[in-house]
């Protein structure tokens, strides 16, 4: 990321700020002290994450997240003081409490590199999540920890990974441990309940998104249809390795037809099982009608609230679940 | 015609094919426009047989691939021709009004205002599907171009140099809001990334229809301009002194292009180098007698657009590249080789 002279003016005008008003709250307070009032939130640990060995205190209060750790710890039952916006569809896909937990947050910014760094110091944190481009990162990484101990993960950190992290740094992991136990039952129990379909059937999922062009879609071999391939073990498409997912390519509606060669197909439902808005003009077209997999009842809608999390994987794994009762028997 | 026997003399239009041979040419653009027009319908990112094709075009067949071809290829081939249409004529308009070879419709404002249109309607009022922004993006041409017309007109009439001015110094200032609006909401650039490149995908023939007579118009006002432009080729003193009026010409000429490129905008968003090349070929081929390079604009624009669209299809299968880019991929070389031969660089 570049920088304005202006920006990084402001950016070093912060950090001298800061720094003095650390060197003044260090030499106003005696570590010592804090350490015997048994105040947990003096006492500290290490963590490891992609910016290195990082000394966190042991029971954080005040957690600000950056990119896309806010909805995966405020999954896990955190509850962040300031965080950097989602977009709109994401938060409607939080369950009411988490959504209330959000709308408590403070706002620091509507994208990740535009964070307002004094804003987040006035919030005075105890720890920061971070999970933004490198570079981005690398542009703010030491104003960031002049604020409070800062944990980053790469872009290219795995969801659970992910989770693993946000849970020991932000001293949640109890929560992260149930979330765990249910997604292994929840995958073990659709495995056993459905494995001869998941064994002998070919699945496609696909999808459509506000950022599309009119007229295209796109096969999704990311997010949860990973989930579906990975975890649960369907048969999805997947692109060749080392070559970009198949979700990166736009499609014409045209190749609609082409989905006839799956037995099933998935597609982007909301919460309430109603195709997602951007999906619609696929549903409403004559070439999506005359699938089979669509006459037959083989054309399943399934919610995904989204793919960083275990609640999320959790909620959209009941949604296959329910899916996949309603699929016809063989004849 | 006397200004085409003074323009003959000039560098570079010693050549200017006779009437027959002008025909004739016509003739051959109408006929490669025929031939792209049954391969855009019949090529695509997926391989539909030619009896397919047939049946889908001429039977009430209701199979897959007669959808996709009824739904999709025949209605982007339409909206193809449509918009090529518009952006050549628009473009040969420009370059008369201008006396300017390197001007395109956007040098007035055009592109600039639908864009910064489009990013209200998606950015602020949520607009998302391409029938809801087309209107956004028709309006915000037509009021920007009569922006440009107003602050471009001076005692003596509208300049075209100033008309350029204006037209370049409000664009610069709704290019920028649009990109603030664009960067203060993500998601709003997002929806638009597509919108910007110039696609001819996804747009059925409902977007087309309500434009249709605005075109009509404008070929009307374009053509009954076209004599007053040769006059004015000469010079704003030598066409008054003919009997040219020069503000009723500028303002039909203005009122043509910007329901033209105003139109083509709104359907497919900013496509470039159509409406800036297309007329220099034809220049190259006919001389400088605005009434043929209107007419082998309208047919030469559309096969540009065509060859480009079908080129996009077939190029990153089962991706496609929208046409804008395809467009500026080809007429950049094909331009710097034509802006170096000195006879088709006149005007």
């Amino acid at each position: 990321m570049t920088t304005t002279p202006l920006r990084r003016r402001g950016a070093a005008l912060v950090a001298a700020l800061l720094s003095t008003t650390l060197v003044l709250t260090a030499c106003g307070s005696d570590g010592d002290d804090a350490d015997d009032t048994g105040d947990p939130t003096a006492q500290t640990r290490t963590v490891q994450a992609d910016n290195g060995t990082i000394e966190v205190p042991a029971d954080p209060q005040r957690v600000a997240t950056i990119g896309n750790t806010t909805l995966p710890f405020i999954d896990l039952g955190g509850e962040p003081i300031g965080v950097t916006e989602e977009s709109a569809t994401n938060v409607a896909r939080l369950p009411e409490d988490q959504q209330a937990t959000y709308a408590s947050a403070k706002i620091l910014a509507t994208s990740a590199d535009e964070v307002d760094l004094e804003e987040l110091a006035t919030l005075k944190p105890d720890l920061i999540l971070v999970q933004i481009p490198d570079a981005e990162f690398e542009a703010i990484e030491k104003q960031l920890e002049l604020i409070a101990p800062t944990v980053f993960f790469g872009l290219d950190a795995e969801w659970k990974a992910l989770a693993d992290g946000i849970a020991d740094a932000g001293n949640v992991a109890d929560a992260l441990s149930q979330q765990k136990k249910e997604f292994g039952d929840k995958v073990a129990k659709i495995q056993e309940t459905y494995g001869e379909v998941i064994d002998g059937t070919s699945f496609v999922d696909i999808s459509r998104g506000d950022f599309n062009d009119p007229g295209t879609f796109y096969i999704a071999d990311i997010g949860c249809s990973e989930i579906a391939r990975d975890e649960v073990g369907l048969d999805l498409p997947e692109a060749a390795e080392g070559a970009d997912p198949l979700a990166y390519e736009s499609l014409s509606f045209e190749q609609i037809g082409e989905l006839s060669k799956y037995e099933v197909i998935t597609y982007p439902v909301d919460a309430e099982g109603q195709p997602t808005e951007p999906f619609v003009p696929v549903v409403e077209s004559n070439t999506w009608k005359a699938l089979d997999a669509v006459k037959s009842g083989r054309a399943l809608g399934v919610f995904c609230p989204g793919n960083n999390s275990y609640g999320a994987a959790i909620r959209y794994l009941d949604s296959l679940d329910s899916a996949l009762a309603t699929l016809p028997a063989e004849e | 015609m006397t200004a085409l026997a003074l323009r003959q003399d000039g560098p570079g239009t010693s050549a200017v094919p006779g009437p027959r041979r002008r025909l004739l040419g016509l003739a051959v653009a109408l006929a490669l426009l025929a031939v792209l027009l049954v391969l855009s319908v019949m090529i695509g990112s997926t391989s539909i047989a030619p009896s397919v094709v047939w049946d889908a075009l001429f039977h009430s067949s209701s199979g897959i691939d007669e959808f996709a071809i009824r739904d999709y290829r025949l209605p982007r081939t339409i909206v193809g021709l449509v918009v090529g249409v518009a952006l050549g004529l628009s473009g040969a308009l420009i370059q008369a009004l201008t006396r300017n070879p390197l001007a395109d419709p956007g040098i007035l404002g055009v592109h600039a205002g639908a864009s910064f249109a489009v990013t209200v309607a998606v950015g602020l009022l949520g607009v998302r599907d391409v029938q809801g922004y087309m209107w956004f993006a028709f309006a915000g041409a037509l009021i920007v171009t009569l922006m440009v017309l107003a602050l471009g007109s001076t005692r003596q009439g509208s300049s075209p140099v100033v008309l350029v001015l204006a037209g370049v110094c409000i664009g610069a200032v709704l290019g920028g809001a649009r990109e603030a609006l664009q960067l203060t909401n993500p998601e709003a650039f997002d929806a638009m990334r597509y919108w910007n490149a110039g696609s001819v995908v996804g747009r059925p023939l409902d977007v087309v229809w309500p434009i249709l007579p605005f075109f009509a118009v404008a070929l009307v006002l374009a053509f009954a301009a076209s004599g007053p432009l040769n006059a004015m080729a000469l010079g704003d003193e030598l066409a008054a002194a003919q009997g040219v009026q020069l503000v009723r010409t500028r303002a039909l000429s203005v009122l043509a292009l910007t329901l033209l490129a105003g139109g083509a905008t709104a359907i497919a968003g900013p496509i470039g180098f159509v409406g800036l090349m297309v007329p220099h070929v034809a220049r190259w081929i006919v001389g400088p007698d605005q009434r043929w390079i209107f007419a082998y604009s309208i047919l030469l624009a559309p096969s540009l657009l065509l060859v480009s669209d079908i080129l996009g299809r077939i190029v990153m299968r089962p991706s496609e590249i929208p046409v804008g880019i395809v467009t500026a991929f080809v007429g950049a070389p094909v331009l710097i080789a034509l802006a170096r031969r000195k006879k088709a660089s006149g005007l």
